[in-house]
């Protein structure tokens, strides 16, 4: 089709749009297509004689008046009955694709997108992600079958990823001309968007709806974008009903994702819905390991336990384990719990500069949810003395500062009873009292 | 206009023409029916753009005219009318329909308003025997797919042959084919059409008796007609081109089972409880006499059927989609089926025992382990 009529045809529709309703434009105008422009005479194709004869009747002095306008000289008007198709035909459906010679071809390179390093026998297991790991290689191994789809969801930094993309490159090893699609919501998002804009949903979706095995990392970012929902909801009934595997991450289980529609929230939680907890002291300990395989070192246990103890989740540990072992080069020394100490000591202050002895007081009492005043008041009910020591303690470990200046923060307090406040909460810490909690949700929320 | 007709032939035909009334976004002149007068009856039409329905009914008419009236409401109170004649008649913009007890007024639109539905009928194709046809084509339409963005897809392909028609459909998982066989001289020249299912689909819900059912086609207006005694059902042709069907339907197979089709479709009815959880897949593993169905969710359970059946060839095993299976079995009504295939990866073939002009093929669903 030419480009020329279509921009006219568009036009002239812009125009009729601000004469006719809205509902009896989409019904009367859509799939119109000027077909051609010849000998003063335009063909307009429309898909039935039952929408011509209205046309004929309500609009074709208008329409003609517009045509004659745009193009400059008289032109008449004719309707046939047709039906335009825009968009090619989509690829082959299964039933319709040739079947290809059944060899296992060599395996090559991999997949776009997925880090072949992040596979099942380097992923670090534990009581907190064992059950989402177990899932992921049952999936792998039974497509389609077992758990479709799979949800995972869980923190930052503990492994989502990293078993997606582990499920995809065994998906591929075990046959490399299944078709593995791994991406991003947010990709995913634009892939739709720019479909939609270049007029090529056709390819989109072929891409979309062949694949074997379908990955969308980061889901909840799908959170109120429509066009996209509904595309993902028709990709996903069709990969479903031709036993094509789905896997999906989220931040959270699919019911908290708000502004999503609730035909795709309830088919998200139609398969295994799988958490990760953050990782726990024994298997951060166990990846860094892993890690270090990686980089070709050898971490001695204590240094271990120091990494472990200091990275909140499994990304920051690889930073922390990278920086040992970066200064370990530089100063051409072996790994040693004080050459560790060093390295993450200067990380540790700088983030402290910061930080202001208020703030922790402020997060202390907004956890406690008391005020700074009732803090520093001289009261000694049970709840308060125990933020007071909890305050008393954070500031000692995080800040560092001499007990007198902690005891005049406080309002004025003799030093002794810092000193007390501060040995009772570390020996409750260390003895893995519930007071730990709070200290760790604290600690959180100053460290953002 | 002015008018006398018997309450009960009314009745029996707004039911059908209410088909053809879509509430979505439409022009307001199409939530309406057109009346208008022809010798000793009325027409009454309906459209939805897509398709469009006209159906004559019997009438004394005093004064010619034309008007359109509310589809739904009008049809609401002429079903509750128990008198038996009804007089209906235009006073200014509105219509009156009265009987001996009751009086109605409706709001009108000017007939003026309403598209007419066709130009010319078109060239006959043929003429069908009632109702024999319409289980014929039950057995093809289920197959077309929904999905409008395939048009070829979301027809019935419609090709002459030497002694009747060829009708297939497919959706581009399962395909149904069936060799219309025509008792009657075929006339015109016409070669294949694509018929949206959609048509076919309201074809069959037409509750006229069993006389014959004429076909019209016209290339021109891209138009089709089916006319069954007082009742005509209009729809467009689908111009695209429908898939190479011919290719895809193996000739030969390594396995061929016969079986009663009610207890197979008992047997994936069952297993289908168990297949909601597991993408809907049914295992059928063929054996010397029996074919187990099977189903499990791993989070749920799983059960397994025997359904007792007669095999030759190598012993097998295939899954599918249960809904297909559900809509090959159920749209069928022989007593004896026979399922053919080739392997686990290749479509499987449903036939009916003793009858060549059938034939369902249904991509099956790799299952590993």
């Amino acid at each position: 089709m030419n480009d020329q009529l279509d921009k006219l045809w568009k036009k002239i529709m812009q125009d009729m749009q601000q004469k006719v309703s809205h509902a009896n434009f989409h019904t009367l105008f859509k799939n119109t297509y000027l077909i051609s422009l010849e000998e003063n005479i335009a063909t307009v194709a429309v898909p039935s004689t039952i929408i011509i004869d209205l046309l004929q009747k309500r609009f074709a002095k208008d329409i003609q008046e517009l045509l004659t306008t745009y193009h400059g000289s008289d032109v008449s008007l004719l309707f046939v009955p047709k039906v335009v198709h825009q968009q090619k035909e989509g690829g082959e459906t299964p039933l319709f694709a040739t079947e290809v010679v059944r060899q296992k071809p060599l395996t090559v390179g991999h997949l776009p997108r997925v880090r072949p390093d992040f596979t099942f026998q380097n992923f670090a297991v534990s009581a907190s992600n064992q059950l989402a790991f177990a899932s992921a290689q049952t999936v792998a191994a039974t497509i389609g079958t077992a758990y479709n789809p799979l949800f995972l969801y869980g923190p930052v930094g503990v492994g989502k990823t990293h078993l997606m993309h582990a499920i995809a490159n065994d998906v591929y090893q075990q046959n490399p001309m299944n078709n593995v699609v791994y991406i991003t919501s947010e990709e995913f998002t634009n892939e739709v968007v720019d479909a939609i804009r270049s007029h090529e949903t056709a390819r989109m979706k072929k891409r979309f709806r062949t694949a074997r095995l379908l990955i969308i990392d980061d889901i909840q970012f799908i959170e109120g974008k429509d066009a996209t929902q509904e595309e993902l909801f028709h990709t996903f009934n069709i990969l479903i009903d031709s036993g094509s595997q789905i896997c999906l991450t989220s931040d959270r289980p699919p019911h908290e994702i708000k502004k999503l529609e609730a035909r795709l929230s309830s088919r998200f939680a139609g398969g295994l819905t799988v958490d990760i907890a953050a990782p726990d002291f024994e298997l951060k300990a166990a990846i860094v390991g892993i890690k270090a395989k990686k980089y070709g070192y050898d971490i001695p246990p204590d240094v271990t336990s120091i990494l472990a103890e200091r990275a909140e989740d499994t990304r920051s540990l690889e930073g922390l384990l990278l920086r040992v072992i970066t200064q370990a080069t530089n100063l051409n020394k072996p790994i040693t719990v004080e050459l560790a100490e060093d390295a993450l000591g200067n990380m540790l202050e700088e983030k402290r500069q910061h930080l202001h002895a208020d703030d922790i007081i402020n997060y202390v009492c907004s956890y406690y949810q008391i005020k700074p005043t009732q803090l520093r008041g001289p009261r000694r009910t049970a709840s308060l003395v125990k933020a007071r020591q909890v305050a008393m303690y954070l500031i000692h470990e995080e800040l560092r500062l001499t007990l007198v200046e902690i005891g005049n923060l406080l309002g004025g307090r003799d030093h002794t009873t810092i000193i007390h406040g501060v040995e009772k909460i570390k020996s409750l810490v260390d003895n893995k009292e519930k007071i730990t909690e709070d200290i760790m949700g604290i600690t959180k929320s100053i460290r953002g | 206009m002015k008018l006398t007709l018997l309450t009960r032939n009314l009745q029996q035909k707004l039911s059908f023409l209410n088909r053809a009334i879509s509430t979505k976004n439409q022009l307001p002149v199409l939530l309406n029916i057109l009346i208008e007068t022809r010798e000793h009856a009325i027409k009454l039409s309906s459209t939805d753009l897509e398709i469009g329905i006209e159906v004559l009914c019997p009438a004394q008419i005093e004064e010619q005219g034309s008007t359109t009236v509310p589809a739904r409401i009008f049809t609401e109170l002429v079903t509750s009318l128990t008198d038996e004649t009804l007089i209906l008649q235009t006073k200014e913009n509105k219509l009156e329909a009265s009987t001996k007890r009751t009086k109605s007024v409706f709001q009108t639109v000017s007939s003026e308003e309403f598209p007419r539905l066709y130009e010319t009928k078109g060239e006959k194709l043929t003429s069908l025997s009632g109702k024999e046809v319409k289980k014929e084509f039950a057995s093809v339409v289920f197959a077309a797919s929904t999905d409008t963005a395939r048009p070829a897809l979301s027809g019935v392909l419609v090709r002459k042959e030497s002694q009747g028609f060829l009708l297939v459909a497919t959706d581009g998982y399962r395909l149904s084919l069936r060799h219309y066989k025509a008792n009657r001289n075929l006339t015109g020249e016409s070669a294949s059409f694509i018929i949206p299912a959609r048509v076919f689909r309201e074809l069959m819900a037409m509750k006229e008796d069993d006389s014959d059912i004429d076909v019209y086609v016209s290339r021109e207006h891209n138009q089709v007609i089916f006319e069954q005694g007082d009742t005509r059902l209009i729809g467009r042709l689908i111009e695209a081109e429908f898939p190479n069907f011919e290719k895809i339907i193996p000739s030969d197979f390594s396995m061929s089972v016969s079986f009663e089709r009610e207890e197979l479709l008992n047997a994936v009815k069952t297993c289908s409880v168990f297949a909601r959880d597991s993408a809907k897949i049914i295992k059928l593993s063929l054996t010397k006499e029996y074919i187990v169905v099977s189903s499990g969710a791993s989070a749920v359970g799983e059960n397994t059927v025997d359904v007792e059946a007669s095999l030759s060839g190598e012993e097998n095993e295939i899954a599918f989609n249960a809904r297909y299976l559900l809509d090959v079995l159920g749209n069928i009504e022989e007593k004896e089926m026979v399922f053919d295939m080739i392997g686990p990866l290749n479509p499987g073939i449903f036939k009916i025992k003793g009858d060549e002009s059938f034939l369902h093929l249904i991509m099956p669903i790799r299952v590993q382990g």
